[in-house]
Parts: structure tokens; C-alpha cells; sequence
């Protein structure tokens, strides 16, 4: 296998004369979140463009580490939404991953990671409204945080 | 797909008569799209026959469609629901005819012609994508019936946004034919000169979900709904509660969209109400309203709901734990009363509720809003659909059935399912469904496979060792995508992407012309990984993965971008960045793909041969419904006879006798040759997993040993009388259980002199020990009191209860039993009875019975010649070593834990394990065998297969680094993981793995991995910004 | 009663007579004053080979992972408890391990006497129960032995080893006096930025050495993320992006079993407050799942579980 590096080239756009605007990375779990997502888009309720989803089959699917090097990657901010408590289609697949989530957390805001950069939500498939407020939440938060700094590699 | 036909050994003589086996019709019709249809319309098609589904609306989704949480656990209805019909919608096997109605049937049990109308509408299913662009640009404004008429939509309208088929349709009855829907549609999807069809079905069963409809409220004029505005029904409160619904989840009333601080629900609105007809109970609506209660406290904190209520009926699986965590939790109010009346405060358009309180006393109380708690009733079009069926309705215009067979109408070959038979929930409603598929697939068997396609595909083109090559096709979805995101653009910067070697826009992707293109570009540029950028996955991409499995590549090989639903939908006004995010999207797409391997779905082989444990009447009915339709069956039971707790139940609440029916089902058991019995067995060992399972098992006094294999494994462990230490049982001969009364009165050991009988409820139910409730002791006492009261018209029986729960129709015998002067005395958990022995004043010693009378608002004193206990029912206690062997979990109880307490409620989250019966938790005769068919259809499900396709996408441990800690194993829930002692690593059963992923998450030197959402893979992507 | 440093020459004579063990791990002098070291005791006449005094910091649990045969060990109270984790964990078989469990008082950090010391050389040294008396070229220092314990001992909360087979010592009174997350707590005071340049400057000190890794018990992988590829987790750079990485995620996966030995901060050479990081681990999980680890053999690993009600103040 080849080792092309797929990179984005949007900083170059970031730099013309546009006022700054953050990237969110999602990690939605497919049955709840990522539905909710669609349904968001079914009644056209509007939300910030600043958001780029990573589907996965569940909030357990998503490691800690994805997190941390999404902020060594640069990027701004990070959600990760799965099933309500007992909605999850794998049975427990987020309450295990609410333990993972509540410890990283913790840790890196006492490391020193601003608390609006690691968010977490339930966005159940009928909750196209809420996934849109939480969107414009999160994009609202990061960018008062400004582009991220801290972990950055290079930086 | 690989089904069986099989020879079916068994027929019944009533069905016998009818078609000869070799010419039956291995397709089935399911009238009613709803949740039950559903569900049987699934488990009919995986097992092997071709199905209709006819639903008289728009799509399938039914009732459950529109509510917004399910009670006990609050699970977002639409969440659990969806999946079902998107299966339904896409299965090979499954046709759905919408709008349509059934005119008229010919033929016989095994073979029917089935006339079917469907109304025009005006809009090619086939070429609708559901882009919603003709409902935007439609000038007519009509009320929307899915939202109770709470808020409006245009003439061309799909039901609601998860809709399947997601087809618009047109409303000719309120269309103005301005033709703009018309020009709007880029796919020429309108047809305004559309007619009206008719089909002809032939089928060799039919399977009846038409559902209830609910109560007119508007008849109980004294409640004032639609005369007052801010008097509303529970459906359209359940829409108002809806995140989806009409005011997008914000509670508010009709009046003036004010939020409503006070919320009075009102029960029992056309149920319980032999003034309106319906002396029936509707079973559901106890536990609705504290759930609407509930979810609108969650909504608006400073909500304060009042529930007013004639008896609590939370008799379900750990219902009463939610009414206690309503009340403890969110200060739900509840009020035992009956609401005479409803006024309207003419310029604040609030409400006064008028009731009489347990005192006697008459309250006035306002409320902002008044939710009226609605039943369930038949309609005309149900009556019209049994006429034109031919079958036979009871006394409520419910489907008249058998207790002992209650999913059969009067007419062979015709089952029913759901509400139809008589109200019930969810879980009911799925089990019935799916022991009709089974009652469906017992006729049918010989049929099986007969009729149902497969599909067959090229070979796969090996792609190991090649480097990425792939294709990115972006839709313009007519003008959804394209007129927002700069697709050209998004095209261009694709072909600037490592391993792109080729992209290109079509106005819609997922049209079949265009499935065409992608194979011709496949072959053209030789590509190994394809790429859609257009909706969602959720909807499309089985449909774009079909497509590059017909071109020789391995499905797994396809990522999609989901640049309209998450991207051009949701930033309408910004199309410069969307084309940005449109653009990362895709790039995001490609990071992915060039990492994308093929994955396989292995194929395991399965046993045709099922284990029962227990002999009872569920575990007997589920055997025989396995026999019926071809499989061998094992049943076990640790007694040494076949009965179980039936043996003790004599007779009926309709006075009929139950011994003839049991002895016939164990004639029919022991004499069915697919069926082996052990008696006095127990269960030493299982091993295996799903279609291979090893079973060791004890036979006998001398334990001899016998081990056999077995596909599946069904739990029917049953239940027991509680054994009560409490008012002078076991001290004093004159106290009694209700089975004990029972023994007597059917052996006519009570003389027919006249007695004073007391029967006190809730004896080792919803107490400290038993927080649940037992669920059918209340009609056992009904019933035994009718008996005595029939053996001597002049004994006086008293009825100690907390709450009377005769739900359904049962209610008809407790309003009977008062008709006949039994006495029924409430008292709470405060002021329980208490049993003394007293000398009376003739000198004799006589029971004594104090109990505190609300109504008189006193203690009574009642002496009594036999005390009577509602001993509840226990689980056994061998259920928690059988639970462990199977690694199925037990509930708090005790009882078995199935996998969802809504949708899959005789399944386990391992798969090939199903529990029904009184292991599952207390119910009555016709709900045991009820599920103990449902168990048995979803057994059938896995029996009637060849071999097992597991997931493609499973958990894969690399040994090299698996150090075995075990917490893979944990984190697991459907038990694929185990530690391999010799080696010290995990292995993961792939037949058992659903690919969620937890374990590859949770392991911290990156040992296991999830295959189509590897580490490396999800890495990529990151990398990427 | 004996001494407990005699009582585990005793058990550890009659359990490699009666064949109970094939060796027991224990401490031995070291060849440097106020040192000592682990030893492997085969042979029932060597048992005067072992000691017991405050000098025995190592962790000696690390040796029991991936080692087969009956072994007999010598455990402080966070020795036996890593023992605990690593049973739990599947790595240790409970029936080839007899714990000689030993109460500790603490053990010193030599670390701190050299740095009062002012880099002086002791040359000779001795100990009673709460002083330390050092001798050098020229100076002679009578220290209090509570002043230069390890920090993890000065905050142990168990001081009796909670699983043992035969306990060597009188069980100790356990103690609350300070406390234990004092360090964190003035940590979580600080803003984000001051708690970012704390550690941006403790852990831009790390020269990826992997002492920290290689003296833990419970770093038993087989491979270590850091050295993985496809995809590779973490740079081996000292990049402080990746020297950051590398420290937070050995911080989560100790997070739920580490024990608070102290083991890894004894070892680092930069001296890196390591403990500020698996401290705050420790109390982010008691705090929000009441949960010690290696206290119980029943008890399952408390990020591997979940309750229905578990905190979840931080989802949205």
C-alpha cells in the first residue's frame, strides 16, 4: 500500500481575509446521533457549517485517543454524541463509553485543555432540534476559545 | 439466502380439511403496517416466505410512529422503530402496498386469492427520492393528521420524515392542480392522471394488524374536548411532547402556546365506561399518561402533572418501579377518583376539574391543561375488514379468539395479532406478531422457501495488493445538493485527492440509470473503492453497495459523503461554506476509503434441532409450534410430568375448564414424533453459541447422562406460587391460598353451605421483597369469588386490594363479581389487614380480619370462615444457574431479561436464545401462549436457515498483542468474547459479534479491532485535517 | 511476636521446604546504604538473605506477571494490591501466588534525603523505627524518618496489604491524617492556562526514557501503543505534542487499576511530578465511581463496567 498522506489544504483558505472560523470534528454513533443528524437536515433546521461528522456504529467505538490526536491535528473543537442511556442499539455500547468519556474528560481539562474543546451529548434519531443546538453550542464555544493551541503538534 | 423447505410431520385436523400440504401458498398477507405487522412481517420473511404488507395509509409505521417515548423506559419511539421498517422497506421478500384496502377474499387455509384496492397517489414510488423539493414549492396549507391536527402541510406530503417508503404522495381531496409540484420534480416522479389499482394476492395465510382505533373523546361531553381548547387527547399531547412533532418538542397548549403549569390527565376516557359501551380496560393507558406526565416534567421543569385514576394498572414488567419513580422522582401527583366534570374558564381558557375524593368529598381544582387519558375501541373500517374476512367479533367488536388459541380468528388460515383482539402494548403487541408468523409458518411449512427470491452476484474481483484506486460520484439530488453546494467545484478538488482516478456530478446518484454508470465507470477505470457523495448512508448505501457487489467488488469496498441531509439541508444560506464543508466531507470520504478492505460475512452452519427448557404450557406450546413447522425439538422438565403451574390453574374466568385443553397439549406433545421429552432433567451444561449449541443434560432419579445439539435454546422455566409466612398461613388450616381455594372448589371439597370468605391481594407481590406486580392475581380472585358465589349465592366474599388490575377484558368478570355483591375493600401499603383468631360470640374461634375502610373512613372488622391469600408469583430459583450457563441476564427480580423490553421481547442480546412464559414474568394463560409462539417464530427464524450470515463488520483480536486481560470480555454485551486460557488471548465469535466496536475502544494495546472502522482507518480520517 | 522481617524468613523456609513454592520474591540488602533489592530466594538456607525495613520501596508484583510456577511473594499493602489487579486482570493465576503480605509503615525516597544532603555521598547508614542516621566524609545527620518518606506513603490510606495468605507483622491502624489529593487539589485550583504551563513544563522534561513504563506493575502489554504502527498512536518525538500524549494516555490506562505504589515517580531521572497525573486518575474515578482499585478479588475493572445512574453532568 501506498502511504499518500490525505491532508486538507483549508488552511490556505482559513488565511484569506475571512474572519476565523473553527473546525468541529463529530464522532456519531449511527443508530441515534448520526439519525438525529439526518432528521436535523430532513426539516431543514439550520446549524453552523463549521462541523465535520465521523460516523461510527457507536459512541464505544470512539477511542480516547481519536480525541486527542483530533487536537494534535489542530482541530478545534470535538463532539462525540451516541444513544440516550438505555437506547443504545449495541445495549450498553455508551454507558461503557460514558465512564471512558467522564475520565478523559476530567483529565485533560486538569491538564489544562479548555473545557469547551471535548464535548459530549445523547442525541436520540428523533432529536434533529437538539443535535442543531448542540452544534451551534459547541461552535459558539469554540470559537470564543479561539483556534486551538494547546497539543497541537508543531505548534 | 438459503432456506429450508421442510416436511412438516404434524397437521391440524381442523386446517387438514382445508388445502392438501403439497399445494399450499408459502406467501403471506399482513393486513396493518404497524409495529406488529412489522414484526411479523419480518420474522415471516427471514424465515422463508414471501409476505405482503397492506397498510390503508401513505406507509408503515402505524400508532408507535407517532408516540415519542415508550414506557418503562423511556425509549424515543421513532429510535427503536425506524430500523424495523427500514429492514421491512428494503427486505427482498417484503412488498408493501400502500394505501390500500382489502375488497375481498376467495379460497380456503393454505390457499387464499386476496382482492386488493389501492388508491391512487399521484406520485411513482419508485421514482420518488423523497427530496421533499414539491412539498417546499406547494402553495396549499391542509392539517396534518400525523400531528393530530396540530399543525399543517402541504398538499403533496410524505406522512413524517422517516417514513417508509419514503414516497410523497398527493392529497387530491385538498390539491388546487397548480402543477408546481410538477415542475419542481427533476425526477418526474408526478403523475396527476394516476389511477386507482387492484391487485390480486394469492397467499396461503393471513395475518390481521389493523390495530385499534382510539376513543372519540368528543362523546364524553361532560370532559368538554372540542368544545374547550385546551382540552386535548393523549395522542395529540403525545405529538405535542414529539421532538418531531408540531411544536418541536416545547410543551404548549392549543389556547396560546403558553407553557402549562398544571396538567390533569383524566383516565379511563371511553374505557372502563359501560356508559359509553367500552366496559372493557384499555390495558395501556396508566402507563401513558405517567409517561407523558413524565416526559413533559423532563421537558418543563416546573410542569405539575396530576394523574386522576380509578385503579393504578402498572401490571406490566416493572411498571410499578416506574409509577414509584414518577411519583418519588418527578412529583407526579396521583389522585384515585372519577372526574365528573370539566369547565372552562371562559377568559383565562383554563380548566376546573370536578371529583370526588376517597372521603367522599367534592374538589374543584384548575388546571392549565387537561390531557384526556383515551382508549382504545373498534371502528367501522375494522368491522368492514372482518366482514369482508369473514370472521367473527366479540361483544366490543374486538377479533373473537380462543383462550387457548389466541392468535387464531374464527377462520382457518387467518390469524390475528396486536390490539385487534383486545388492547395491549408494544411488547404484547410484537409477541402476538410474531406467534401468528408462527402459527403462518406452521401451516405453510411444506412451502417454506418456495416463493421467495435471492439474489445471485458475480465473483469478487480480487483487489489484494493494489494499490487504491477510486471513484467519487456527487450528487446534485436534483437541486437539494447542487443548489446550495458548488458540486462542479466539489467534483474538481475530488480529482486533486491521493488515488482518485476519477469523479463525476449526476443529478441523482441513486437513480437507476445512474447504478448502470457507476458499474460502467468501474469497469472503465478499473476501480477498487467507490465513493457517493450525496444523503445518508442510513437510507442509501445498502442500495450503492448492491450496486459495486453486482460489478464484482466486495461490498464493504464503498464510503459515502453525507453532503446533503448533514451538509446542503442544514446550511441552506451559506454556500460558500458549504461547498467548503462539501469538499472536506469528501476528502474526509477518501482518507477512509483508501483504507478499506474487503470484509467477509462468514457463513456458520446451523443445527435444525431446538432445546425447550420446561414443560409447562408455554414451554410445551413453543415445542409443538417447532414441530409444526419441521424442526426436532428437545424439551426438558425437571418435574416428572409435562403441566407445570397450569396443573394447578382448574378453570377459567369465563367458568370454562382448563384440564381437557391441558391434557390434549400433552397427548399432542408425547405423541409428536419431532419431539423428545426428558423428564426429571436437569440442565448440567450448555455450550455453543447460535445454530451450534451442546447441551449436557441429567435424566432421571440416576441422573443418566445424555448430551445433544441444537440450534437454539428456548427458556420456559415458568414460574411459582409465592409460599406467604404472613396472616396465620401454614399455622392456621382455615387460611388459603387462591390455588389452594382453587383445588377445593374444583374437586368440590367445599360444601355448599354458605361462607364468609375474605381474600386479601397482593400477598408477596409489590412489597420490599417483591417489588413487582404479579399481575394476574387479580383476576384469580375475581374469578374464585364468582365460583363461590355460584356454589352458594348467599357466601360472602370480601376482596382486600390495593389496586383491582383486571386489565383488558377481564375487567367484563370484576364488574360481574360487584354485580354479584362481592364486596371489594381497598386498603394501601400504610394500613394493611391484619388476620387474627377471636373467639366469635357463639364461643367458636373464628378468623378475624381488621382492615381500614377508606369510604368509610374507618377500621372494619370482618369475621371470615376461610382467609384467602393472592399469593404472587416467584421465579424460580434454578432460574439464576441456567441464566449464567446461557450468559443471559436476569432482571432484579429474577426473572429472565430479555434483550428489549419493547421490540424484541422473547430475545435475548445472545443470540439464538428466546425466553417466553412465566420466566419472562407473570402472565396470564393467553399471553404465555402468545409468546411461547413469538419464541418460537424467532427460533424459526435461525432454523429454517442453512447457515448463518454473520456481520461483515466484527471485532478481529491480533493475538500478537492481546495480553488477555479480560476486558474486552466485559465490555462485550452480546457475549462474542472469550479469553482463550491456553494462549492467553481473546477470541471473538463471530457469529455472535454485532460489530459495535466497545471492545476495540476499551483495549489499550490496540489488540482488537473493529473490521470496516478500524483504528487505522478512523486515524486516517482525523489525519486528513 | 517476632519481628515481621523473622516471620518472613519463617514462612519463607517453610514454604520452599514443604515444596508450597518454588521461590520466593522478596528484598535484600543493596550494595548503596539506605538501599535495597529484590531477591529471588530458592533455596530454604538463603532465607537470611531477606529483610524487611523502610528501605523496601520496590514494587515487587512486576515480577509476578508472566512468570508460571508457584511463587511465593513478599507484599506491602500496594505490592499486594497490584498483585489484586493483576489477578483480576487475568494475568496472575491466584492458586501459583502465596502472598506474604506485610504492613508498611512507608518507605523512604532517597531522592529526598540526597537532595538535603546537598549531593554528599552517604557511605554508611542505619535505621530504628523513626529516625535514619546517615554517615559520609565528614558529616554525620540523624534524620526523622517521617520527613523523607515517599509521598505516596505519606498519603497511603492502606497501610495492610488487603489480600494476603499469611500476614508477616501486626496489622497497623490505618490513617487519615493528611490528605491524600492535597497536590491535586491545588492543581484544579489553578486556571487552565497555569495548569497547562505546569505541565507543559513537568512533561516537556521527559526524554521518553520509558522508566515510568518499565518499572510499572501494570504496564504488562506485550506492546506498548507507543511502539505501534497502522496507525501509529503517538510520535516518539519529544515534541511536547507528543511527550503530552504519550504521558496522558498511560495516564488512562492505569486510570481505575493504578495503586499509587509510587514506583514510576521513584524512577523517573527527570524527576517528573508523575504522581500529579496518576494521583488526579485515582480521584477522578473514586470520586465519580466510589472505586479503589486492588482491594477485592471480586471486584471487576471499574472502567470495563457501568451503572445505569453513573455521573453524566458533562454530556450535554
Amino acid at each position: 500500500m501506498t502511504s499518500v498522506e490525505i491532508k486538507s489544504e483549508s488552511k490556505k483558505i482559513e488565511d484569506m481575509d475571512k474572519e476565523w472560523e473553527p473546525k468541529v470534528l463529530a464522532f456519531l454513533c449511527n443508530w441515534c446521533s448520526y439519525a438525529g443528524a439526518d432528521l436535523a437536515g430532513i426539516g431543514r433546521i439550520q446549524y453552523p457549517p463549521n462541523i465535520r461528522v465521523i460516523r461510527v456504529p457507536c459512541s464505544g467505538r470512539v477511542n480516547p485517543f481519536f480525541l486527542i490526536k483530533s487536537l494534535q491535528c489542530g482541530i478545534d473543537g470535538i463532539l462525540v454524541s451516541g444513544c440516550h442511556p438505555g437506547e443504545c442499539h449495541y445495549v450498553s455500547g455508551n454507558l461503557v463509553a460514558r465512564r471512558r468519556f467522564a475520565v478523559l474528560k476530567s483529565l485533560m481539562e486538569y491538564i489544562g485543555i479548555e473545557p469547551g474543546r471535548l464535548n459530549f451529548s445523547w442525541v436520540s434519531a428523533a432529536e434533529g432540534e437538539k443535535f442543531s443546538r448542540v452544534v451551534s453550542e459547541v461552535v459558539k464555544e469554540v470559537k470564543a476559545l479561539g483556534p486551538v493551541k494547546r497539543l497541537v503538534k508543531g505548534e | 439466502m438459503g432456506v429450508k423447505g421442510k416436511e412438516s410431520t404434524i397437521v391440524d385436523p381442523k386446517i387438514a380439511a382445508s388445502t392438501p400440504v403439497s399445494s399450499r401458498i408459502g406467501a403471506v398477507l399482513v393486513v396493518g403496517g404497524g409495529v406488529g405487522g412489522v414484526q411479523a412481517a419480518l420474522d415471516l420473511a427471514e424465515s422463508g416466505f414471501k409476505v405482503y404488507i397492506v397498510d390503508s395509509t401513505s406507509s408503515i409505521g402505524g400508532v408507535m410512529a407517532q408516540l415519542d417515548k415508550t414506557f418503562p423506559t423511556n425509549d424515543c419511539s421513532m429510535c427503536i422503530l425506524s430500523p424495523k421498517l427500514v429492514e421491512c422497506g428494503r427486505h427482498l421478500n417484503i412488498e408493501i402496498l400502500t394505501c390500500s384496502e382489502i375488497e375481498g377474499i376467495t379460497g380456503k387455509a393454505g390457499d387464499f386469492k386476496v382482492t386488493v384496492k389501492q388508491r391512487p397517489k399521484y406520485i411513482d414510488v419508485e421514482k420518488c427520492t423523497g427530496c421533499s423539493e414539491c412539498a417546499k414549492y406547494c402553495p396549499v396549507d391542509a392539517i396534518d393528521v400525523f400531528n393530530e391536527g396540530l399543525s399543517e402541510r402541504a398538499a403533496v406530503y410524505v406522512k413524517y420524515p422517516q417514513a417508509v417508503p419514503l414516497a410523497y404522495m398527493i392529497d387530491r381531496d385538498v390539491c388546487i392542480g397548480c402543477g408546481l409540484c410538477e415542475s419542481m420534480c427533476l425526477a418526474d416522479a408526478i403523475h396527476y392522471d394516476d389511477q386507482e389499482g387492484e391487485r390480486e394476492l394469492n397467499v396461503g395465510a393471513i395475518i390481521l394488524a389493523p390495530g385499534l382505533e382510539e376513543f372519540d373523546a368528543s362523546i364524553k361531553s361532560e370532559y368538554g374536548y372540542g368544545k374547550f381548547r385546551n382540552v386535548i387527547t393523549s395522542i395529540e399531547f403525545e405529538r405535542i411532547l414529539s421532538a418531531s412533532g408540531p411544536f418541536r418538542g416545547r410543551v404548549q397548549r392549543p389556547s396560546d402556546g403558553e407553557i402549562p403549569r398544571r396538567i390533569a390527565f383524566i383516565q379511563c376516557v371511553g374505557s372502563r365506561d359501560t356508559t359509553c359501551g367500552n366496559s372493557y380496560c384499555s390495558s395501556v393507558c396508566c402507563m401513558y399518561a405517567t409517561k407523558e406526565a413524565v416526559i413533559a416534567k423532563e421537558h418543563q421543569k416546573d410542569v405539575e402533572p396530576t394523574i386522576f385514576y380509578i385503579d393504578m394498572r402498572s401490571y406490566g414488567k416493572d411498571f410499578d418501579k416506574y409509577i414509584e419513580r414518577a411519583k418519588e422522582e418527578y412529583g407526579v401527583r396521583f389522585i384515585r377518583c372519577r372526574v365528573s366534570s370539566v369547565s372552562e374558564d371562559p377568559e383565562t381558557k383554563n380548566l376546573r376539574i370536578r371529583y370526588e375524593n376517597e372521603e367522599g368529598k367534592i374538589v374543584e381544582e384548575e388546571f392549565d391543561l387537561v390531557v384526556l387519558s383515551v382508549g382504545f375501541e373498534s371502528s367501522e373500517g375494522i368491522r368492514e375488514l372482518a366482514y369482508r374476512l369473514d370472521i367473527e367479533l366479540d361483544e366490543y367488536g374486538f377479533c373473537k379468539t380462543p383462550i387457548f388459541h389466541p392468535l387464531e380468528t374464527s377462520k382457518p388460515g387467518i390469524f390475528v395479532c396486536g390490539a385487534f383482539s383486545s388492547p395491549k402494548d408494544i411488547p404484547e403487541t410484537v409477541m402476538q406478531a410474531s406467534g401468528a408468523a408462527a402459527c403462518a409458518e406452521g401451516l405453510l411449512s411444506p412451502s417454506r422457501g418456495t416463493l421467495i427470491k435471492s439474489k445471485e452476484y458475480p465473483g469478487e474481483r480480487t483487489i489484494r495488493g493494489q494499490p487504491p484506486r477510486i471513484g467519487v460520484f456527487v450528487c446534485h439530488c436534483g437541486i437539494n445538493i447542487g443548489g446550495v453546494v458548488d458540486v462542479p467545484n466539489v467534483v474538481e478538488y475530488a480529482r486533486t485527492l491521493p488515488h482518485v482516478v476519477y469523479s463525476e456530478a449526476n443529478l441523482y446518484t441513486c437513480s437507476s440509470d445512474t447504478q448502470k454508470l457507476i458499474k460502467e465507470k468501474i469497469e472503465e477505470y478499473d476501480l477498487n473503492r467507490v465513493i457517493v457523495a450525496s444523503c445518508t448512508p442510513r437510507t442509501h448505501e445498502p442500495l450503492f453497495q448492491e450496486t459495486i457487489r453486482e460489478s464484482g467488488l466486495n461490498r464493504y469496498l464503498f464510503e459515502m459523503a453525507n453532503i446533503r441531509d448533514q451538509c446542503s439541508w442544514v446550511h441552506m444560506h451559506e454556500p460558500e461554506a458549504a461547498t467548503e464543508k462539501a469538499r472536506d466531507l469528501v476528502r474526509m470520504a477518501v482518507a477512509k476509503a483508501s483504507k478499506l478492505e474487503p470484509l467477509e460475512r462468514l457463513s456458520l452452519s446451523v443445527i435444525p434441532r431446538g432445546l425447550v427448557v420446561g414443560g409447562g404450557l408455554a414451554g410445551m406450546t413453543s415445542a409443538l409450534a417447532l414441530a409444526e413447522q419441521g424442526f426436532q425439538v428437545y424439551l426438558v422438565e425437571k418435574e416428572k410430568e409435562l403441566g407445570g403451574f397450569l396443573r394447578h390453574i382448574h378453570y377459567l374466568l369465563d367458568g370454562s375448564e382448563t384440564k381437557k385443553h391441558l391434557e390434549d397439549l400433552i397427548e399432542k406433545v408425547q405423541s409428536n414424533k419431532m419431539i423428545e421429552i426428558f423428564l426429571e432433567a436437569k440442565i448440567e451444561e450448555i455450550s455453543g453459541y447460535v445454530g451450534n449449541f451442546k447441551t449436557a443434560i441429567a435424566i432421571g432419579e440416576d441422573r443418566e447422562k445424555r448430551e445433544v445439539e441444537h440450534g437454539v435454546v428456548l427458556v420456559a422455566t415458568g414460574g411459582e406460587e409465592y409460599h406467604p409466612d404472613q396472616h396465620l398461613y401454614g399455622k392456621d388450616p382455615r387460611v388459603l391460598t387462591q390455588l389452594e381455594l382453587e383445588e377445593r372448589l374444583s374437586s368440590k371439597k367445599f360444601s355448599g353451605e354458605p361462607q364468609n370468605v375474605v381474600m386479601i391481594q397482593c400477598i408477596g407481590s409489590r412489597d420490599d421483597t417483591h417489588p413487582y406486580c404479579s399481575r394476574m392475581c387479580c383476576s384469580e380472585a375475581v374469578k374464585n369469588a364468582l365460583k363461590l358465589k355460584e356454589v352458594n349465592p348467599k357466601s360472602e366474599v370480601f376482596i382486600l386490594y390495593r389496586d383491582i388490575r383486571t386489565y383488558g377484558i377481564a375487567e367484563k368478570y370484576y364488574l360481574k363479581a360487584r354485580e354479584e355483591g362481592v364486596t371489594f375493600i381497598r386498603y394501601n401499603d400504610t394500613n394493611e389487614p391484619r388476620v387474627v383468631e377471636q373467639t366469635s360470640d357463639e364461643g367458636g374461634k373464628v378468623l378475624a380480619i381488621t382492615v381500614f375502610d377508606p369510604t368509610l373512613g374507618e377500621e372494619i372488622l370482618i369475621e371470615a370462615d376461610f382467609v384467602v391469600l393472592s399469593a404472587g408469583v416467584v421465579p424460580p430459583k434454578a432460574n439464576e444457574s441456567l441464566a449464567k450457563m446461557l450468559k443471559v441476564p436476569l432482571n432484579e427480580d429474577g426473572f429472565f431479561l430479555e434483550a428489549h423490553v419493547k421490540l424484541r421481547p422473547v430475545d435475548f442480546s445472545t443470540e439464538g436464545v428466546f425466553v417466553c412464559g412465566m420466566a419472562h414474568a407473570p402472565k396470564s394463560i393467553e399471553e404465555s401462549i402468545s409468546q411461547a409462539r413469538a419464541a418460537a417464530s424467532r427460533a424459526s427464524t435461525i432454523l429454517a436457515r442453512d447457515a448463518i450470515e454473520a456481520e461483515g463488520v466484527t471485532a478481529d483480536v491480533n493475538d500478537r498483542r492481546c495480553n488477555g486481560c479480560g476486558l474486552c470480555v466485559l465490555v462485550c454485551a452480546y457475549n462474542a468474547i472469550e479469553i482463550d486460557e491456553e494462549k492467553k488471548v481473546a477470541v471473538v465469535n463471530t457469529a455472535l459479534c454485532k460489530g459495535c466496536g466497545a471492545c476495540t475502544a476499551t483495549c489499550r494495546p490496540a489488540a482488537i479491532d473493529l473490521r470496516g472502522f478500524t483504528n487505522e482507518q478512523l486515524v486516517s480520517v482525523i489525519n486528513s485535517f | 511476636m517476632s519481628e515481621p522481617r523473622d516471620q518472613i524468613r519463617e514462612h519463607a523456609r517453610r514454604l520452599l521446604d514443604e515444596g508450597k513454592v518454588e521461590v520466593i520474591i522478596g528484598y535484600e540488602k543493596g550494595s548503596v546504604p539506605l538501599q535495597s533489592t529484590p531477591c529471588f530466594v530458592r533455596d530454604a538456607d538463603n532465607v537470611e538473605r531477606l529483610i524487611w525495613d523502610s528501605t523496601c520501596g520496590p514494587n515487587l508484583a512486576k515480577y509476578l506477571f508472566d512468570r508460571e510456577g508457584k511463587t511465593g511473594i513478599v507484599a506491602k499493602a500496594c505490592d499486594a494490591r497490584s498483585i489484586v489487579v493483576g489477578i483480576v486482570e487475568n494475568q496472575i493465576e491466584r492458586e501459583d501466588v502465596v502472598v506474604i503480605g506485610v504492613p508498611c509503615e512507608g518507605v523512604i525516597d532517597l531522592k529526598k534525603i540526597d537532595a538535603v544532603l546537598d549531593g554528599k555521598e552517604i557511605l554508611e547508614a542505619s535505621m530504628d523505627n523513626d529516625k535514619v542516621s546517615v554517615k559520609g566524609d565528614g558529616f554525620e545527620q540523624i534524620l526523622s524518618k517521617k520527613e523523607f518518606l515517599c509521598d505516596s506513603c505519606i498519603s497511603c490510606r492502606h497501610r495492610n496489604p488487603p489480600v494476603y495468605d499469611i500476614l508477616a507483622g501486626d496489622e497497623l491502624e490505618e490513617t487519615k491524617e493528611s490528605d491524600e489529593f492535597e497536590e491535586i487539589s491545588k492543581l484544579e485550583a489553578k486556571s487552565p492556562e497555569e495548569r497547562w504551563n505546569h505541565f507543559s513544563k513537568e512533561l516537556g522534561k521527559c526524554i521518553r526514557c520509558y522508566a515510568c513504563r518499565n518499572v510499572c506493575p501494570l504496564c504488562y502489554c506485550k506492546e506498548c501503543f507507543v511502539d505501534e504502527t497502522m496507525p501509529s498512536w503517538c510520535g516518539k518525538t519529544t515534541d511536547l505534542s507528543d511527550t503530552m500524549t504519550y504521558h496522558i494516555i498511560r495516564a488512562l490506562h492505569i486510570a481505575g487499576r493504578c495503586v499509587d505504589c509510587g514506583a514510576c515517580s521513584r524512577a523517573c531521572p527527570e524527576d517528573i511530578d508523575l504522581r500529579a497525573l496518576t494521583k488526579k486518575v485515582e480521584k477522578i474515578v473514586r470520586e465519580l465511581y466510589d472505586y479503589e482499585p486492588g482491594l477485592s478479588l471480586e471486584e471487576l475493572p471499574v472502567l470495563g463496567i457501568f451503572e445505569q445512574d453513573d455521573p453524566q453532568e458533562f454530556i450535554k
